[in-house]
């Protein structure tokens, strides 16, 4: 997607050469973000979340997630890497934790840092916020990027019951940022900081934050091509380790299950939930006050949570069975909050309240809608009702809703023009 | 015969007037609801928040509309033989009846109590039957209609008002 196109940026970008216009992504969109037209699929940037399910979905290679490439590195004097708690699970168990971070390092970083290792504190902090917060129930986590966008367009009204503070890699960056800064006497603009991330969302997140009041990252790279990376030098590494500290403990961060039992307490009860169907069916049983009994609801678009993401090399259910046998055998470097409390305390890590982007009514006009929605229901009638997608719309509502709003006709569908000449 | 009628503040007058008004709807929904069949009953009341969420109905009395829409839904599937859900949207509000197969509601009065409840072993063992179905519907709607007699159908329909 250009940036250029839209106010709307996205990770993902659709090759058109490569695209058969075969409609798989266009039916796994939750959002019904994307059609296909004169057999090319395109994107709706005001509807898109960034959930991956097109690029998982997508057999020819037609939709690839962007990220940046590595290189862009070089164009600062320190360079700081900020690795996704996922990351560590895509490594065979040959690998250590301790030489995969290593590795990483050796790619061209003067320092790396873990999301890990600000979990403890996360916890922490997301404990008070909601008993501070007792008018609000339940609380809805706010790390995962595609929830938070979905929560924008699909359910607005719930936009007040997110966590309003900033996730933790946003947090580790503001804060190293200054720490870096002091420490070796540089401008702001010549440290550059990286995330290394499982997800399209996240990418699209670093180059356009939502509810962010200044940008943060200078960059996001793929967990897959570092991953490749990495495992050009791990032999070297592993012939040669340094001393290095590491966060097990952390990385419940990347699965949502336990991150849920982590804030779970006598006064506050905590929800798991992931994959982006649940996400939905949870969300709207939340708008119905059906689950205020949960004071927490760790909401994850993907399978397992971040383990699930589609930049992610290994299946999602390993990954998170390795990230548990680490959290169980592993010991982490004491990490000095007092620091990040003190900055918590001061407001630093709020976000301004987010804004909804709904993309559900057909007009904001009450009236009109209900026109609009009576003459759709006049072309479904018309439509042969089987759902196939070959027009291009994910179902025959929604070619019927894209001929009332001006986006196809009544011949995009395909199996209406078959008809008259088999009658004949 | 008997007749049950609740009336939100100052709603009496605007139901009876649309009702003697006999205008049609702009925009109708139907769906069966099978007898005990709890996979499928909500479905209804989730389809109708879909297409109220695309006519840009309000945050807060989608919710409403939601909400009765589904205790009721449940309650043809949980205390009925079946029976079906149909919903009218008007101009200005929606009018949701449910009509089942049967067998009727004993004592309506009774019914409205909160946590009377004439719920099967079945249907509280999956979770429902907690007798706070009626007096939900009653309590987030502006009109509540029912008529039912022992060993006959019921009618239940709401009413809800958009502004």
């Amino acid at each position: 997607m250009n940036r250029a196109e839209s106010k709307y940026f996205h990770a993902i970008q659709i090759l058109e050469d490569n695209c058969t216009g075969c409609t798989a992504c266009v039916r796994v969109c939750p959002t019904e973000a994307i059609r296909v037209r004169d057999r090319k699929a395109y994107i709706d940037p005001y509807r898109c979340v960034d959930c991956g399910n097109c690029v998982t979905v997508c057999e020819f290679h037609a939709i690839i997630p962007a990220s940046d490439p590595l290189d862009i590195i070089n164009n600062y004097k320190y360079r700081l890497a900020i690795i996704s708690s996922s990351f560590f699970g895509q490594f065979s168990e040959d690998i250590s934790y301790a030489n995969a971070k290593e590795a990483v390092l050796r790619l061209g970083f003067d320092e790396v840092a873990e999301e890990a290792s600000v979990t403890d504190f996360m916890i922490k902090m997301i404990r008070e916020y909601i008993r501070e917060n007792r008018e609000k129930r339940p609380i809805l986590s706010s790390n995962c990027p595609a929830v938070v966008r979905l929560i924008q367009v699909k359910f607005p009204s719930l936009l007040p019951n997110l966590f309003h503070q900033e996730a933790p890699m946003s947090i580790l960056t503001r804060f190293l940022r200054e720490q870096i800064c002091q420490k070796m006497g540089l401008k702001e603009e010549e440290v550059g900081i990286f995330l290394i991330v499982p997800c399209v969302a996240h990418v699209t997140a670093v180059h356009q934050p939502e509810g962010a009041y200044k940008h943060l990252q200078d960059g996001a790279f793929s967990t897959g091509m570092i991953y490749g990376k990495v495992r050009e030098i791990i032999k070297d590494v592993q012939n040669h380790p340094s001393d290095i500290d590491t966060y097990p403990h952390g990385l419940t961060w990347a699965l949502s299950g336990v991150q849920a039992e982590l804030v779970d307490a006598d006064d506050i009860r905590a929800l798991s939930v992931n994959g982006i169907d649940n996400v939905m069916d949870i969300l709207s049983r939340v708008e119905d006050h059906y689950l205020d009994q949960y004071d927490y609801i760790v909401l994850r678009s993907c399978t397992n949570g971040c383990v699930g993401g589609c930049l992610n090399v290994e299946n999602p259910f390993v990954a998170m069975s390795r990230i548990k046998k680490m959290i169980k055998e592993g010991h982490s470097a004491d990490a000095d909050i007092t620091d990040l409390e003190t900055l918590y305390r001061k407001g630093e890590f709020q976000v301004s309240p987010l804004a909804p982007r709904p993309i559900m009514e057909l007009d904001k006009d009450i009236k009109k809608a209900i026109q609009k929605m009576k003459k759709i229901n006049e072309f479904l009638t018309m439509l042969p009702g089987l759902n196939c997608s070959a027009c291009g719309s994910p179902s025959c509502y929604a070619l019927a809703e894209d001929i009332v709003l001006g986006k196809a006709t009544l011949d995009d569908c395909v199996v209406l023009k078959r008809k008259p000449t088999d009658i004949e | 015969m008997a007749e049950y009628w609740y009336f939100a503040d100052g709603f009496e007058e605007r139901v009876r007037g649309h009702l003697s008004s006999s205008s049609e709807a702009e925009v109708d929904l139907d769906f069966t609801i099978p007898e005990k069949d709890f996979n499928a009953a909500g479905k209804g009341s989730s389809e109708l928040k879909n297409l109220l969420k695309r006519l840009g109905v309000d945050s807060d009395v989608l919710r409403w509309i939601a909400v009765a829409s589904y205790e009721a839904e449940i309650n043809v599937a949980a205390h009925s033989k079946g029976g079906l859900m149909k919903s009218a949207v008007h101009d200005d509000l929606i009018h949701v009846s449910f009509i089942d197969d049967g067998p009727g509601i004993a004592d309506i009065e009774q019914a409205m109590i909160p946590g009377f409840s004439t719920a099967d072993d079945l249907v509280r063992e999956l979770g429902f039957g907690a007798g706070l179905g009626l007096p939900n519907i009653q309590k987030n709607s502006d009109a509540m209609h029912i008529v039912s007699e022992r060993g006959n159908s019921t009618l239940l329909e709401f009413f809800i008002f958009f502004g």
